[in-house]
């Protein structure tokens, strides 16, 4: 369903992916690993649509359809979603409104009825348990005052509600004590589905012990350099990156 | 100039108001309008009034306004006492007054030969701060306004609707006394007619609170296109006194606002709550100052603006704490949104401080919107123009949520977010 092609994209003139080849199918759940500057969060951010990041080469087509021709809003239109490495805060925009607005967005795009008030308040209510968010949180500004986990809860949440068919989560474990960490997996994986991929990016093998992915990737230095199941997730654990890259190299 | 002091013997007022009249008209001919030499001016060209009226720019021309207040943008849903002035002129019919509270309209009291009480209303300081030219020729020719004296402890159980309709050239005079202990709300309404006439809205309002008195006081600026307004509000507060204001300012060619707070006893605290949203050429100009004249008093200011075409919208936030106005605390804040590159904003703060004893805060921010945030809702299936008004809307929400009659801020938050493009329906919005 989504098909990433000799990938090229640069940021203020530098270029940080370097020809990234990927394919994922419907249900896969991904785990794309490397160093930090490796081109971990260029990639999720290109694939969601946001402003600085210069394709130069390669396509990235998503259900037959040229994704990077599409504006951000389209892409979650088609069914993407982006959680967020640093979900900002938005004072004064109610979360629960700008959701309301997303998924209509969306519904109307797909030609279905629109949610009335009520039915929206009642699935938010129902997703908003789903990673254990209190109900207060719905009507607060967006991420406004929330802690660091609360935000990454809050990102989940809105998959939840938004019902992507290919999730990117960018960094979603990051600054998360463990507590807060299993929630957060267990509310992925409540949502893991025949017809929704997920592609998790992190640094931190901790995530892949909550959330099982099908297949584990090494992205370093813009490119991906080596790909295998579960296990290369536990071996990169112990061995560090560096053996990757001199594997590649030679 | 001296044609204006011809004119005010055909206006009524006892013999004492006629002398207060003549004084004025004459410290009008003498100073004459603000020029862009004068400091507080040096960003508003009040010259375009005398471009568009004429040399004799303060002659009140009679209009011919047949609509009845019911039909005009008025706040329906709001539980008020009204007072309707029409080209500047009071509109029994039209009006409910409230029992047991001295209220009258000026023209009433000016009947009246021997009614000294609106006296006062007509006595000028040329000292004051922020005087100028335009306060005298409202002293010299105003013929109508809101009077009003709430005694001792008597709270008024609905707010003070006092509307103002008209583009004709009108001067106002308006006075609200609270005794000790006494809690009110007025609300003014400004609002033009769609005719494409030009005048001059030139608006005193003189409030006097007493000890422990409480004030909200709405101040709604919705003239129509071509209309100019000026308007000085002057509060003076008496000890553990509470004053709040909340000026918007959505409508006119040119507003100006001078609003003075003197903070004349311990104790006495005010709140100072600005919106504008301006477009096209719009020209909107604020200069409050605020006197700390008597220790542990308290000064909120909280301004916002959203300019967009080629608005231009001046600040000026003075404060100034006496010698012995121990223990002050204040604060003052002005949040600046461009959503144009032709629009333009110059604000200042100015702190005047006599003592060390104080705690004296603020900051100002100019900025368009934020582009991780116009992102953020785009990735959540928004659309460009949506994402971009939610933030605008957002950004004004903090002076919105401050007022505290629902009525009047869903009619502001719906007048205001009008006049940007393509909002929809607002419902549920705000955080």
């Amino acid at each position: 369903m989504l098909k990433i092609e000799n990938l090229h994209a640069s940021v203020a003139g530098k270029e940080i992916l370097k020809g990234i080849n990927l394919e994922i199918g419907a249900g896969e759940v991904h785990a794309i690993m490397g160093p930090n500057g490796s081109g971990k969060s260029t990639l999720s951010n290109v694939i969601a649509g946001r402003d600085g990041y210069k394709v130069t080469a390669g396509s990235v087509t998503y259900n037959g359809k040229d994704l990077l021709a599409m504006e951000p809003e389209e892409r979650a239109w088609e069914g993407v979603f982006l959680a967020f490495q640093y979900p900002v805060e938005i004072p004064g925009v109610n979360n629960t409104y700008m959701l309301k607005a997303g998924v209509n967005a969306k519904r109307k795009h797909q030609g279905e009825q629109e949610l009335d008030a009520i039915d929206f308040m009642q699935l938010v209510k129902e997703k908003a348990k789903l990673v254990e968010l209190n109900e207060s949180f719905l009507s607060r500004g967006v991420n406004e005052g929330f802690s660091g986990g609360e935000k990454k809860r809050n990102e989940i949440f809105q998959m939840a509600v938004l019902e992507p068919s290919l999730a990117l989560l960018d960094e979603t474990d990051s600054g998360l004590d463990i507590d807060a960490l299993r929630i957060v997996a267990n509310g992925v994986n409540k949502l893991r589905r025949e017809d929704r991929s997920i592609v998790m990016v992190t640094h931190y093998q901790r995530l892949l012990d909550y959330i099982e992915p099908d297949f584990v990737h090494v992205l370093a230095d813009g490119q991906i350099l080596k790909s295998g199941d579960k296990s290369l997730a536990l071996e990169l654990e112990s061995r560090g990156y560096d053996w990757v890259k001199e594997e590649a190299a030679a | 100039m001296s044609d204006l002091t011809l004119n005010i013997a055909s206006l009524p007022g006892n013999v004492g108001v006629q002398a207060q009249r003549s004084q004025a008209a004459d410290i009008c001919a003498r100073t004459g309008l603000p020029g862009k030499r004068d400091e507080d001016w040096k960003y508003t060209d009040i010259s375009r009034l005398t471009a568009t009226l004429g040399d004799a720019w303060w002659l009140t021309a009679p209009t011919a306004i047949n609509s009845d207040a019911t039909s005009l943008a008025t706040i329906d849903d709001l539980d008020a006492y009204r007072l309707v002035f029409i080209a500047g002129q009071f509109q029994p019919e039209q009006s409910n007054l409230p029992d047991g509270v001295q209220l009258r309209p000026l023209s009433e009291l000016l009947q009246n030969d021997t009614d000294d009480s609106a006296h006062c209303l007509f006595k000028l300081d040329e000292s004051a701060p922020l005087f100028n030219g335009l306060l005298a020729a409202n002293s010299a020719l105003a013929s109508d306004g809101l009077c009003a004296c709430i005694g001792d402890g008597i709270k008024l159980d609905k707010p003070l609707y006092a509307v103002h309709v008209g583009n004709s050239t009108a001067h106002t005079l308006n006075g609200l006394m609270l005794g000790k202990g006494a809690e009110a709300t007025l609300i003014e309404h400004f609002i033009g007619t769609d005719s494409d006439q030009a005048g001059l809205s030139n608006i005193a309002t003189y409030l006097r609170l007493g000890d422990n008195a409480a004030l909200t006081h709405y101040r709604l600026q919705l003239e129509s296109d071509k209309q100019f307004h000026v308007g000085r509000v002057e509060v003076k507060q008496a000890r553990d006194s509470r004053y709040t204001l909340h000026a918007v300012e959505l409508g006119g060619s040119l507003s100006r606002a001078d609003i003075v707070v003197n903070l004349a006893e311990p104790g006495a605290s005010c709140a100072l709550n600005g919106l504008f949203v301006a477009s096209g050429r719009q020209h909107i100009d604020h200069h409050t100052r605020i006197d700390h004249n008597a220790p542990h008093c308290c000064s909120r200011e909280n301004y916002r603006t959203v300019l967009d075409g080629r608005a231009h919208a001046v600040f000026n936030g003075k404060i100034v704490v006496a010698e012995g106005a121990v223990k002050t605390d204040s604060a003052q804040s002005n949040g600046n949104l461009l959503l144009s590159k032709h629009a333009e904003i110059d604000t200042k703060p100015e702190l005047e401080i006599y003592n060390d004893d104080v705690k004296c805060a603020h900051g100002v921010t100019v900025g368009q919107l934020d582009k991780n945030q116009l992102f953020y809702l785009k990735s959540r299936g928004l659309s460009e123009d949506e994402a971009r008004q939610l933030l605008t809307v957002a950004f004004a929400d903090e002076i919105l949520v401050a007022m505290d009659i629902k009525a009047v801020r869903s009619f502001i938050e719906k007048e205001a977010f009008s006049k940007l493009p393509n909002l929809g329906d607002l419902e549920g919005v705000l955080g």
